[in-house]
């Protein structure tokens, strides 16, 4: 199978160079030749454990963390604000 | 015998005894790494002015006469993908180089708690996604037992630090084997604990659904305390289970291992196992059989195919978990760009290394249109088979007993080029991960050149106690693990 390195690699918002692209399908392929040995099965249900049945905490807003703390890790900071490229042309 | 060479149990009581310090204990363990960090590299940050400070906190709550929580003054290090307030956290990337967390990790929160000295931070396979850490962006960590070799991964300062006598106890992470695999390769002891039984809140996220924070230690004791600590239900991440846990060390004994059966599973003793590991580990498994243990060969036929569903379930969660690493609101920027797209584009290219995109390809791919049910569908309904393969196993027997890696370390360099030789190493530990089992890496000796072996018993859901009372056994019987290596 022919896998498009570069079409993944706009998915995925990465630059890939050309020679590192011969490379990464090469490895790709053999990951994926593994996987194809894979028997088929067949079911439906295989995403949620019936022994842990997850539950979402209530949605109660708390005042945890301070807005210069958390704007701290920011690579561009101005006036409070996160800033980047213009989004909308 | 110095301070650092002790378990955390031994310190622990010592300290009520007034026989030392926590600023003798930390000390200990700061000059130790000074003495060999340059040679084994298990550190990306050092917190010695607050782990002094921390340290001295305790010593005064000491001669106040307080009760002390277990873990209070005992040195542990973490590594570096659990959220630390304040202090750097890197996952030994590029992209997270200058990240300081504005909060604290749930585990983190359970050990300052317990006044447990914190030394620093540990290198690890960049966000945690290989098996010798060698992909970390700062340095390559060696195994203190042999500096060319590798210390495994992705864990890799965790298990080298505790080996080589830089801290007491550390916590890691394990995916598919990132605990227990330089547990054995370091000769130190490793658990993967039942996923849902620790708080993954602070635990920057590769594969959600199979990723779990575990202890490693230099005794069965110090790996039970640590977990008791951790363990527990959180809020913060619906995952964990709600339910009670035991005292585990409390009901930490010499297992009577009379009428145990231990099961082996045939499929962990292929050709791919060096015949060294094999003996090593059978041996092992002879000792536990003459102190009163059945042991029965049993089969898990899926095995085989674990490796394949774990990359791919693996690399699909990684792919939309590593999405959020864009250059806005944390982390690495690139310096190059004219618009939003190539600041993303360029960000992400410089920050993340050539392992880190492999795996967000290949898990672009398969959760990509088309690709979907050949792929990742397939890859989840394997899961399940593997899990009930697994249950009806338990059924028969009370443990697993298995090698944790299929060869002892391999050397530096040795498998950098071939991701498949590389991924093989987790061959006997993904299974562990797809079916959310606990599961320990002990020390069951060394190979011809002194290289530690591990050997991996694996228990069912919430069975931690079995895998303590067990390895304590084992402990015994061979006279203690704990092996600080020579330096």
């Amino acid at each position: 199978m022919k896998i498009d390195v570069q079409h993944l690699a706009k998915l995925s918002r990465l630059h890939i160079s050309e020679e590192q692209v011969a490379k990464f399908e090469m490895q790709m392929q053999e990951i994926l030749g593994m996987v194809d040995n894979l028997p088929e099965l067949s079911s439906e249900d295989c995403l949620i454990d019936p022994q842990n049945p997850m539950t979402c905490r209530p949605d109660i807003p708390q005042n945890n963390y301070k807005r210069d703390d958390i704007l701290k890790n920011a690579p561009q900071v101005q006036a409070g604000c996160v800033v980047v490229p213009k989004v909308i042309e | 015998m110095e301070l650092y060479q002790l378990t955390a149990s031994e310190l622990a009581q010592m300290l009520r005894n007034k026989e030392c310090s926590s600023e003798e204990i930390t000390k200990s363990v700061l000059n130790r790494i000074k003495e060999t960090e340059d040679r084994v590299g298990s550190y990306v940050t050092i917190t010695e002015e607050t782990a002094l400070e921390q340290a001295k906190v305790v010593d005064a709550r000491l001669a106040a006469g307080e009760a002390l929580s277990p873990l209070a003054g005992i040195p542990i290090s973490v590594k570096d993908n659990i959220c630390t307030k304040g202090i750097r956290t890197t996952c030994s990337s590029k992209m997270l180089s200058n990240f300081e967390p504005p909060y604290n990790a749930t585990v983190i929160e359970k050990l300052s708690a317990q006044e447990a000295v914190i030394i620093g931070k540990l290198n690890m396979d960049e966000f945690a996604m290989g098996s010798s850490c060698e992909t970390s962006y700062f340095k390559k960590t060696r195994n203190p037992h042999s500096l060319d070799h590798v210390p495994g991964g992705s864990s890799g300062g965790s298990a080298a630090a505790v080996a080589a006598g830089e801290t007491i106890l550390s916590l890691g992470s394990d995916t598919g084997g990132s605990i227990r695999l330089p547990a054995s390769y370091c000769g130190v002891i490793g658990l993967k604990p039942t996923y849902g039984s620790v708080s993954r809140y602070g635990l920057v996220a590769f594969a959600s659904s199979l990723d779990q924070i575990g202890p490693f230690a230099r005794s069965v004791e110090d790996i039970s305390m640590l977990y008791s600590a951790i363990c527990g239900m959180d809020p913060l991440d619906a995952t964990t289970a709600r339910r009670e846990y035991p005292d585990f060390q409390k009901d930490l004994s010499n297992a009577d291992l009379k009428g145990l059966r231990i099961g082996i599973p045939k499929e962990y003793f292929s050709d791919g196992v060096s015949t060294e590991v094999k003996e090593k580990v059978l041996a092992a498994a002879k000792l536990l059989e003459e102190n009163g243990a059945v042991l029965k060969e049993v089969s898990l036929p899926s095995t085989g195919y674990a490796l394949s569903a774990y990359y791919v379930i693996s690399s699909a969660e990684a792919s939309s978990n590593l999405a959020r690493f864009d250059g806005v609101k944390y982390g690495y920027r690139t310096e190059n760009y004219s618009n939003l797209i190539e600041m993303y584009e360029n960000t992400r290219s410089e920050g993340f290394g050539d392992e880190v995109k492999r795996r967000i390809l290949l898990g672009t791919f398969v959760l990509s249109s088309g690709y979907y049910d050949a792929y990742y569908k397939r890859a989840k309904l394997l899961q399940k088979q593997i899990q009930q393969e697994f249950a009806d196993t338990f059924e028969e027997c009370d443990l697993l007993l298995t090698p944790t890696g299929t060869d002892t370390a391999f050397k530096m360099g040795e498998k950098t080029d071939d991701p498949l030789k590389m991924y093989a190493n987790d061959i006997c530990t993904v299974t562990v991960n797809i079916a959310g089992l606990p599961a320990i890496s002990l020390p069951c000796g060394e190979d011809a050149s002194g290289l530690p072996i591990g050997m991996q018993l694996i228990a069912p859901k919430f069975a931690e106690q079995i895998l303590f009372n067990v390895s304590r056994k084992y402990e015994t019987l061979v006279g203690g693990l704990n092996k600080v290596a020579v330096l």
